[in-house]
């Protein structure tokens, strides 16, 4: 009987698709923790809060972007954190003078800022091929292999930054982009990743790749039926994760101005939890980078009021598996419902 | 004791808009093998999963040994004495064969394993099934049919009184074949009652004692086979007068070859060679395990094969992207696994196999979209109020119709057609044969590959039968075809 | 690998089955074989192969061997567990608490034992219960446990140790550091903790579970063909959960090995740990579908990451670690792909 009733009001209301529904219902939920943290903490409504909010979380907005991609069309990408940090190091130490005398840590090949972010990124869409031929030629679980993948990234990073950090001899234009401001106190990278989430966003609903990884992932056997050249797909999937990880790193590296081994250490679990808030099902298929924005804010809600009420740091992974486990109830839950 | 081990009385199963089993009686008697015939869809499978417990009858009674039978899923039915060995194997092939008899059935000391007689004496009656096969072997390493012979095993030593055997020797060579009806044969004398399924004649006339004969969810007629003349008795009975022949011979096809297959082979198909004409409607019919969908599989490019097609003097790739390109789509066996994205609109699902036409530089035209969907909605009365619609939640013909508009959307010019109506209500079935006649005279040729003889023979212009991955005979279809040769021919006559 | 070629010829089926079921302890052998010669006069001080220094190395690796080889189990169900390191952490600064404030080792032990099982049930509860997917619902206990664990390190401190008021009690480290005798009875045996022995026990305990137990039975039955095993009557909810159970108790049990090392209770100290876990099973031929697995394989491919890892620390410099794990780890999945790939052919 109540199927009955929801048939009759899905048709009244218009159908909302599943997907729209899910986004507002995220939506809700962070503008519902957002009005509870403004209730409980003193000056905590507001704009520079809510601005806070993107410019202290772009980087898992950035990196959710690949993430979400990937887990669309059905496969998970654990390497970004280390991709990260292995493409801030990598830029440091191209970009360092090469000069005698000096310590080990402050000298590098000396190439040009350009030139060594090219290669820096190059280096970090190595990994995503590495990625590539064992996930999609090879067909092995995605989680053991980019697993193996991050250590890698990782290990480099550690490697070429002998365990500590690059943070001498580094020409004034590396720490320039990172701490450039467009408008006021927003940082150049909050808007590269407006950017790149609106970038995304037309990729997903107006362009033809975009749509081909949603088939990927709704069911990669009528994809390939389908004449869709699935594994190419997911490669390119793999190599742009791993682009927009080497981006975040390097941004990173240039607003502190070091590049530091262990930078993004657990970014990339984040950035999945980050993904699943947003409503991204983890069967692939279904999901939008829009979600994985507002999941990105509710963590950076959850942090800051934690922050803010005195609760110590640690709060926050407990809040944010807290959040994640409701999330992913409350979301079963509710395509259960629609879908009966 | 009763003569009888299982009455059947008056069992009916019904399913959203279909009746599966349809007021069924008769009686299986003790220590024999009763054999179970009939075509696809006559509701065979669906009276034995009724007896194993994976579904439940919607009216009627079962008696078991007398008493009234029921069960709710097949571990209970175990328990009562009716075992079934399906077609999928249920072993666990990292274990050995005895664990495997073995499982759920230990004996145990504080979580300990122990050897006690009761494994002593499932191992006896391998044994003696089988002396060949050792029970410290990993499964994994085991044939098809020596797995298939763990189970019964394991289930004549669970006490079983029925064993359900569902197409048994799909897998097996003609020597394992052999042995297992040597075994069956035995189990007779063991107090175990055999209930065969099988659509192999000659399988049934040499091991059965009796037959029952099921068409269209209703029971034919139940006889020792003694009383069976020979196969075109039983085949008489099994298609019955239903077939109704609305075929009419054409005279629009220009007779130009389009299609030319040479040689075709792979794991499952023997040699196989044919051609199709254009605007013509060429079919495959033939039994399960004939071979059709590896065949259907294989000109689509999706599977591997050794062989030479040629389609429009082109020769043809070796994946679905290359064959569609060339013009050619299938609608595959499975519509939900392979054909839909079940988890999508209508709307998203019609344009996948030809994504250029509503796109330009990679982005899509949602107006072209949405008219693309709107155009097939209409043309082939795709029913739902909405092309945002799930393709989830539409009934099996209409979500038929949306794979058939995805492969009209590719501007194919030849569709394979494997198993089309499979699962679809009767109404939805004249729809899709009608659609099939009009591409045809549209100039479209098309491969119907069916196990439902009635809709080969009122579709198809010419008809090709296969068995065992071979093709047998090539037909034309027309007023002097006989339909019980041909059923003759795809179980296995000459 | 020369001496596949003692095998007779006829058999050249089994020469290669041999391969793929040995291959790990061929990998030990080339690992220490290559250490050994990198550095040092053999078997002498500075050498690899001296044996204080070999068990100096097994004596702090002792929590990554155990956890790895109960984690078999949950590979072997066809599931994962991604909240081991999070585990060791909390159960780490669990037990340096209830030290710290007077409980004897004992009770300290076994009630962070019941912790562990307690998160273990946590788990399993998720995975199997509510259905989330293993994956998913061991990130959010990872991520709960280890928030948990680093707050109960009081602010201001950087891990649980002795202070101005209370003080670790002495005979902490012996657990882990102590030999079980000593060096006037035996010089070898004064090496061994007995943490490792423990450790002994706890494997040998697994390894009889796993070949002799009805619940090591029905784990490879779940893993290897669910639907076979519940029609069978097995319970597949009860099995996956209790192992989940079983693996928080040894990795409790590892935390308090972990944290004797050092006396003091780190809640850094588990990250990473489920990364080694699965290359030691990688490398241990475990397959991560299900259905087989061997718990001594898993603890030798322990052994080979512990001896990269710290092995090579001693001669090249530490922060080549997280790359060595890294590149084997890669290297671990190829292995196992091409040897499962041909098992599947071969059949």
């Amino acid at each position: 009987m109540g199927k009955k009733n929801n048939e009759v009001m899905n048709l009244k209301r218009g159908k909302m698709s599943n997907e729209s529904f899910i986004n507002l219902s995220m939506l809700a939920v962070l503008i519902l923790l957002f009005a509870l943290a403004s209730i409980f903490i003193n000056n905590y409504f507001g704009v520079p809060t809510a601005l806070n909010l993107v410019a202290n979380n772009w980087y898992y907005i950035i990196l959710g972007i690949g993430v979400t991609f990937l887990l669309v069309s059905g496969h998970f990408d654990l390497s970004v954190g280390g991709t990260l940090a292995m493409a801030g190091m990598l830029s440091a130490y191209f970009v360092q003078d090469s000069a005698e005398g000096f310590s080990p840590l402050a000298s590098g090949l000396g190439m040009g800022y350009g030139w060594a972010i090219i290669l820096a990124l190059i280096c970090c869409m190595l990994i995503g091929v590495i990625n590539a031929l064992f996930i999609a030629k090879l067909k092995v679980a995605s989680i053991i292999v980019t697993l193996g993948t991050m250590s890698v990234a990782r290990g480099i990073a550690e490697v070429v930054g002998l365990g500590a950090q690059r943070s001498a001899n580094l020409p004034e234009i590396y720490g320039k982009v990172g701490n450039l401001s467009l408008v006021g106190p927003i940082k150049i990278a909050a808007v590269i990743a407006v950017v790149l989430v609106l970038a995304a966003l037309f990729v997903e609903k107006k362009t033809v790749f975009g749509r081909r990884t949603y088939l990927i992932g709704a069911n990669q056997e009528a994809a390939r039926l389908s004449g869709i050249k699935v594994e190419r797909h997911i490669a390119l999937l793999y190599i742009l994760s791993s682009l927009l990880a080497g981006i975040t790193g390097i941004l990173l590296a240039s607003e502190t101005k070091a590049a530091i081994s262990t930078r993004g250490a657990g970014y990339e679990f984040n950035a999945l939890v980050v993904t699943l808030l947003g409503g991204t099902s983890i069967d692939g298929g279904f999901g939008s980078v829009a979600g994985t924005v507002v999941g990105a804010l509710i963590l950076g809600v959850v942090s800051s009021a934690s922050f803010s009420l005195l609760l110590r740091p640690e709060w926050q992974f407990i809040m944010k598996a807290i959040v994640t486990f409701l999330a992913i109830l409350a979301q079963r839950y509710a395509l259960d419902r629609r879908s009966r | 004791m009763n003569d009888n081990v299982l009455e059947i009385k008056n069992l009916l199963k019904d399913f959203p808009g279909v009746r599966a089993v349809n007021d069924v009686s008769f009686d299986i008697k003790r220590n024999t093998i009763h054999c179970l015939v009939g075509e696809n869809g006559a509701g065979k499978s669906t009276l034995i999963k009724i007896l194993t417990g994976a579904f439940t009858r919607t009216s009627g009674k079962i008696f078991l040994n007398g008493e009234e039978y029921s069960a709710h899923n097949p571990k209970h039915a175990g328990e009562q004495g009716i075992s079934t060995l399906f077609q999928e194997l249920n072993v666990v092939d990292q274990l050995t064969v005895e664990e495997n008899l073995t499982l759920g059935i230990e004996d145990t000391k504080f979580g300990f394993l122990r050897k006690t007689n009761k494994i002593k004496k499932i191992i006896e009656v391998l044994k003696d099934i089988e002396p060949s096969i050792d029970p410290k072997e990993r499964v994994s390493r085991l044939s098809v049919a020596k797995k298939q012979i763990i189970e019964i095993a394991k289930a004549v030593a669970s006490d079983a009184d029925v064993i359900i055997m569902d197409e048994p020797t799909a897998a097996l060579s003609e020597g394992e074949i052999e042995r297992l009806f040597k075994i069956i044969k035995k189990l007779r004398e063991q107090n175990v009652t055999v209930i065969y399924i099988s659509h192999r004649l000659d399988e049934i006339f040499e091991l059965g004692d009796y037959v029952t004969v099921m068409r269209d969810g209703m029971h034919i007629g139940t006889k020792p086979l003694t009383e069976v003349k020979d196969r075109m008795d039983l085949i008489k009975m099994m298609i019955g007068k239903t077939v109704i022949e609305c075929y009419e011979p054409r005279d629009d096809m220009s007779g130009e070859v389009v299609l030319k297959a040479k040689n075709i082979t792979n794991h499952k198909l023997k040699d196989i060679s044919f051609d199709v004409k254009k605007g013509e409607i060429v079919g495959f019919y033939g039994l399960v395990g004939a071979g059709k969908t590896e065949l259907a599989r294989a000109i689509y490019g999706a599977d591997k094969y050794s062989g030479n097609i040629m389609f429009n003097g082109k020769k043809l790739g070796h994946n679905p992207g290359k064959t569609i390109d060339a013009g050619i789509a299938l609608v595959p066996e499975e519509r939900r696994t392979q054909g839909l994205f079940t988890l999508l609109t209508i709307k998203r699902n019609i344009p996948v196999m030809n994504m250029k036409k509503i796109s330009r530089a990679g982005l899509i035209n949602a107006a072209s979209e949405k008219n693309v969907s709107k155009e097939y909605i209409e043309t082939l009365s795709i029913k739902t109020d909405s092309m945002e619609k799930e393709t989830a939640k539409l009934s099996g013909g209409n979500q038929q119709k949306v794979v058939f508009s995805k492969c009209l959307f590719a501007d194919a010019d030849l569709l394979i057609l494997d198993e089309p109506t499979r699962g679809i209500d009767v109404g939805a079935k004249a729809e899709i044969y009608h659609i099939i006649r009009e591409l045809a005279k549209e100039g479209k040729s098309i491969i119907f590959f069916s196990s439902e003889l009635p809709e080969i023979l009122n579709s198809c212009d010419r008809i090709f039968l296969l068995f065992e991955g071979e093709m047998r005979s090539e037909l034309q279809n027309g007023d002097d075809i006989d339909n019980q040769s041909i059923i003759h021919i795809c179980t296995g006559g000459n | 690998m020369r001496n596949k070629d003692k095998l007779p010829r006829v058999r050249n089926i089994d020469a290669r089955k041999v391969v793929k079921e040995a291959y790990v302890y061929v990998i030990l052998i080339l690992v220490v074989v290559v250490l050994t010669l990198i550095k040092g006069e053999v078997g002498q001080r500075g050498n690899f192969l001296f044996w204080p220094n070999i068990a100096q190395i097994l004596r702090a690796s002792v929590p990554v061997i155990m956890v790895s080889a109960a984690f078999t189990f949950i590979f072997i169900t066809g599931n994962i567990d991604l909240s081991v390191g999070s585990t060791v952490s909390l159960s780490v600064v669990f037990y340096s608490i209830l030290v710290l404030n007077g409980f004897g080792f004992l009770p300290a032990l076994l009630l962070t034992m019941v912790l562990g099982a307690v998160l273990g049930g946590i788990n399993g509860l998720l995975v199997m219960q509510l259905r989330i997917t293993p994956v998913i619902a061991t990130l959010i206990t990872m991520s709960a446990y280890q928030g948990v664990a680093r707050y109960l390190v009081p602010k201001g401190i950087s891990a649980i140790k002795s202070g101005d008021v209370l003080k670790m009690p002495e005979w902490m480290s012996d657990f882990s550091r102590q030999g079980i005798v000593d060096a006037e009875v035996s010089k070898v045996f004064k090496e061994i903790s007995w943490a490792i022995i423990i450790a002994i026990i706890v494997i040998v305990i697994l390894v009889i579970v796993q070949k002799r137990t009805v619940l090591g039975k029905y784990m490879s039955a779940v893993g290897g063909n669910r639907t076979a095993a519940e029609l069978s009557g097995i319970n597949a909810k009860k099995v996956v959960w209790g192992v989940y159970i079983l693996i928080g108790v040894v990795t409790s049990l590892a935390g308090v090995i972990r944290s004797s090392n050092m006396s003091i209770g780190d809640p850094y100290t588990g990250i990473g740990l489920e990364t080694e876990a699965i290359i030691a099973c990688l490398l241990g031929g475990t397959v991560f579908t299900g259905g087989e697995g061997s718990v001594v394989k898993s603890v030798v491919g322990a052994i080979i990451i512990v001896f990269l890892t710290l092995g090579l620390k001693q001669i090249i410099d530490p922060y080549y670690q997280t790359l060595v794990k890294g590149i084997v780890l890669v290297l671990a999945v190829a292995l196992n792909h091409v040897l499962t790939r041909e098992r599947k052919m071969a059949q």
